[in-house]
C-alpha cells in the first residue's frame, strides 16, 4: 500500500471523494482532484508510457510537470502530464506508446 | 492588455514576500504561478526551518507558506494560478499562458522569482520508472500522501538529500543507503546525524553504476570512486530497491531574464542574472529574488523577496530613497547573518578544519554522517553535570539560534553571533522541560540524566515517527551510527502543542550507555528485521 494513512507531522489525510476511472480499460479507484499520477501510483502502476523509437518504459520522474516523462493519453488526448492533471470521475486514461494509445487490435 | 505597477513571476517564498512588501506600499500587484497551488516548494517542507527566531526559524515550511499566503491575500495581492509566464519583452511586456490562451500584460516593474529546477545525473538505467528526483519524492509524500517507494536509495548528501531521506522515513519508507560521489557529506551535519542514528548507512565517494530492472527499478549497483572520480574496480555493491532518488543539486531557472535582455553570467552555481544587492538587474525596473539569482534556501529567498519588493516600490516613486534605506536595513542584516558560517557561499568547495571557536571539526561526521563518541567531548554543547541537563551535539557553525531562546532558564548560550556553537551554562539549573529538544531544527539536543536510578541513565530525545512508543515500551537503544547497543525502556513520552509535532521520548538505559545511546526502536521492529 503506497498511501500514507497517518503521517507523524501532517496527520491524517483529509477525506476526499473516491472516484472510478479506467486505465487501459481496467477500472481503478482514486481520489477526486489528486493528480492522475498519484492515483496510478497508489494502484501500483509504474509505467506511464513507452518511448516512440526504442519502446523504453517511462514513469513519474519530476512529479511537478517539468520533465514530461509521465505523459499519457487522457480522454483521447495524448501527451497529458499526469502528475499535474487532476483526476476526475470517469476519466479514460491510456498508456501512451510513442504519441498515441494502443489500438484495440494492439497496433500502435 | 492590462497594466500593473508590479508583475511577479513565481508565487514561491521569494515572489510572495516581494508581492506583499510592494502591495503594502501601495503598488497594484499581480503574481503569476504555473502551479495549481501557490507557495512554491514551501508546502513540501515539513521540517522545522533553521535560522534566527526573528526570521521564522523552528517553524515548519508549510506553516510559513500558509502564513505568507494569508498575508498576501490581506494586502490585496492578486495571485493567478495555472498561469505560465512564457515571455518577457521590451518595455516589460509579459505574455502569460492561462488555460489554452495567451494573455498579454504590462508591468511598470517586474520581479522574477521563478526559483530553480533539479539537476539530474545519468547512469545506466536512469530513465527506468522508479528513478525519481528528490523533489518528486517530496511532492508525492508531503502533498499527495503517497510513499514514493518502499525501499529507497538516495543519491546526494546535500541538505536536500539529507532532509528528504529523513522525510522518506517519516512517511514509512526504508532508506537503504545514502550515496554521494563527493568524499564528504555536503549538507548540515545535524541533518546527516538524524538519519545516521536511524541506521541509514552513508556511502561517500560512491556513485551509482546502474539501475537494475527491465520495466522498472528492482535494484541498484553502486561503486566507489577515487579522488579523480574514476570507478575503483571490485568495489561494486548491490541493493534491492524499488526506488532511486536523485538529489544532486539545483539550477536557477533564469531563462525569462535572458529573454528580457538582462546581463547574465555563467557561474559554478548556474546561469544567473547580474544584479545588485537589492535584486535590480541590468534592465531598469526588472528585479530578481530567490533561487533564480543563485541557489540558497527558502529563508534567504523570503528576505531577498522583501528587499526587491521594497526596491520596486522605490523605483516607481511610491517611497523615497530615505525610506528604502530604512526599510531594507534590517533585512540586509538578516541576509548577511544567514550567509555566514561554514556553509556560507564563499566557503563552497572549501575544506574547513576548525570551527570559529578553534575546535577541530568532526571528521567522522563528514565521512559517515555521525560524530564519534571520542569527538563529541570537545564541543561546548557536550557537558556532564549532575541531574538532568541538555547535551547539544551541534558541532558546525551554521546560522541558527532557536535553542538559545527556547530555554527559559538560560542554560543555552549562543551569543550575538548566530553561527556560534551553542554552549551550556552549567551555573544555570536545567528543569528538564524539553523546550530546547523540541526547538532544535537539527534534532541535535538531548536531555541526559546520568543518575536517573542506581545503575541507569535517562535520555530524552526528539521523535517524529509513527507509531509513537508508549510508556513502558521495551526496545533497543541505538548509538549515533544506528547500531543497537543495549536494551532500553521508555519511561516518559511528552507531547505538547509548543513542541509542534516533535514528541519527546525518554528512555532508560544502563548508566554506561548515557554517552552513546541516541535513538530508540521498539522491540517489534527489532523482530521484523
Amino acid at each position: 500500500m503506497m498511501r500514507i494513512d497517518e503521517h507523524p507531522i501532517l496527520g491524517k489525510q483529509e477525506e476526499k471523494r473516491v472516484v472510478e476511472f479506467t486505465l487501459d480499460g481496467q477500472i481503478i479507484m482514486g481520489f477526486e482532484g489528486e493528480p492522475i499520477a498519484a492515483a496510478l501510483k497508489a494502484a501500483g502502476v509504474m509505467i506511464h508510457r513507452y518511448t516512440k523509437k526504442l519502446h523504453q518504459p517511462r514513469g513519474i520522474f519530476c512529479a511537478i510537470g517539468r520533465c514530461t516523462d509521465c505523459v499519457m493519453v487522457v480522454d483521447g488526448k495524448p501527451n497529458v502530464r499526469t502528475c499535474v492533471t487532476s483526476l476526475k470521475a470517469g476519466m479514460n486514461v491510456q498508456t501512451q506508446f510513442g504519441v498515441s494509445a494502443k489500438t484495440q487490435t494492439g497496433e500502435v | 492588455m492590462e497594466r500593473y505597477d508590479l508583475i511577479v513571476a513565481g508565487a514561491g517564498p521569494a515572489g510572495l514576500s516581494a508581492a506583499i512588501e510592494a502591495a503594502k506600499r501601495g503598488l497594484r500587484v499581480i503574481v503569476f504561478d504555473e502551479n495549481e497551488k501557490p507557495g512554491g516548494q514551501l508546502f513540501k517542507q515539513i521540517h522545522k526551518f533553521f535560522g534566527s527566531k526573528e526570521d521564522k526559524a523552528k517553524i515548519r515550511g508549510f506553516k510559513i507558506g500558509k502564513d505568507l499566503l494569508e498575508e498576501a491575500n490581506k494586502c490585496g495581492v492578486e495571485v493567478v494560478l495555472n498561469a505560465i509566464v512564457i515571455g518577457l519583452y521590451l518595455d516589460k511586456e509579459v505574455t502569460v499562458k492561462i488555460g489554452d490562451g495567451i494573455q498579454h500584460f504590462k508591468g511598470d516593474t517586474l520581479i522574477v522569482a521563478t526559483g530553480a529546477s533539479e539537476n539530474m545525473v545519468t547512469f545506466d538505467g536512469w530513465t527506468l520508472p522508479g528513478v525519481i528526483g528528490a523533489g518528486a519524492a517530496q511532492t508525492m509524500m508531503n502533498l499527495h500522501h503517497l510513499k514514493p517507494g518502499n525501499r529507497i536509495l538516495m543519491l546526494g548528501s546535500g541538505n536536500v538529500g539529507l532532509v528528504v531521506s529523513f522525510q522518506l522515513m517519516q512517511a514509512g519508507c526504508e532508506v537503504v543507503a545514502l550515496v554521494d560521489a563527493a568524499p564528504k557529506v555536503g549538507g548540515y551535519g545535524v541533518h546527516a546525524s538524524k538519519i545516521a542514528r536511524c541506521g541509514v548507512p552513508f556511502y561517500l565517494s560512491h556513485t551509482i553504476i546502474k539501475a537494475e530492472g527491465e520495466q522498472f527499478v528492482n535494484g541498484v549497483i553502486i561503486g566507489e570512486v577515487d579522488s579523480s572520480w574514476e570507478m575503483i574496480s571490485g568495489t561494486q555493491k548491490h541493493f534491492d530497491v524499488d526506488t532511486i532518488c536523485l538529489a544532486v543539486g539545483l539550477s536557477p531557472m533564469s531563462q525569462l531574464l535572458k529573454m528580457a535582455g538582462c546581463h547574465m553570467k555563467d557561474t559554478p552555481g548556474g546561469y544567473i542574472p547580474e544584479c545588485d544587492e537589492k535584486g535590480a538587474t541590468s534592465v531598469p525596473g526588472i528585479f530578481v529574488a530567490g533561487d533564480v539569482s543563485g541557489i540558497e534556501e527558502a529563508s534567504s529567498a523570503m528576505i531577498e523577496g522583501r528587499i526587491s519588493g521594497i526596491a520596486a516600490a522605490e523605483y516607481l516613486g511610491f517611497i523615497d530613497k530615505e525610506e528604502l534605506k530604512k526599510s531594507i536595513e534590517k533585512q540586509e542584516k538578516a541576509l548577511i547573518s544567514l550567509r555566514e558560517g561554514m556553509f556560507a557561499p564563499e566557503n563552497r568547495g572549501r575544506s574547513i578544519k576548525k570551527t570559529e571557536e578553534g575546535i577541530d571539526v568532526s571528521i567522522n561526521l563528514l565521512k559517515k554522517g555521525y560524530i564519534e563518541e571520542t569527538e563529541i567531548e570537545r564541543f561546548p554543547g557536550f557537558t556532564k553535570c549532575k541531574g538532568v541537563h541538555p547535551v547539544i551535539e551541534c558541532t558546525q557553525n551554521i546560522p541558527c539560534n532557536p535553542c538559545q531562546e527556547a530555554c527559559v532558564k538560560k542554560c543555552i548560550k549562543i551569543g550575538e553571533k548566530i553561527t556560534s556553537l551553542p554552549a551550556i551554562d552549567e551555573t544555570k539549573e536545567c528543569i528538564g522541560c524539553g523546550m530546547c529538544v523540541a526547538s532544535c531544527s537539527g534534532q541535535a539536543i538531548f536531555l541526559v540524566n546520568e543518575e536517573y536510578e542506581q545503575g541507569y541513565a535517562a535520555i530524552t530525545l526528539p521523535y517524529e515517527f509513527l507509531p509513537l512508543p508508549e510508556v513502558g515500551s521495551q526496545g533497543k537503544a541505538l548509538d549515533r551510527s544506528g547500531k543497537e547497543i543495549c536494551a532500553a525502556k521508555i519511561i516518559d513520552v511528552k507531547t505538547k502543542k509548543a513542541f509542534d509535532y516533535t514528541h519527546l521520548i525518554t528512555m532508560k538505559v544502563p548508566a554506561d550507555m548515557s554517552r552513546k545511546a541516541r535513538f530508540f526502536v521498539n522491540s517489534r521492529r527489532c523482530e521484523d528485521e
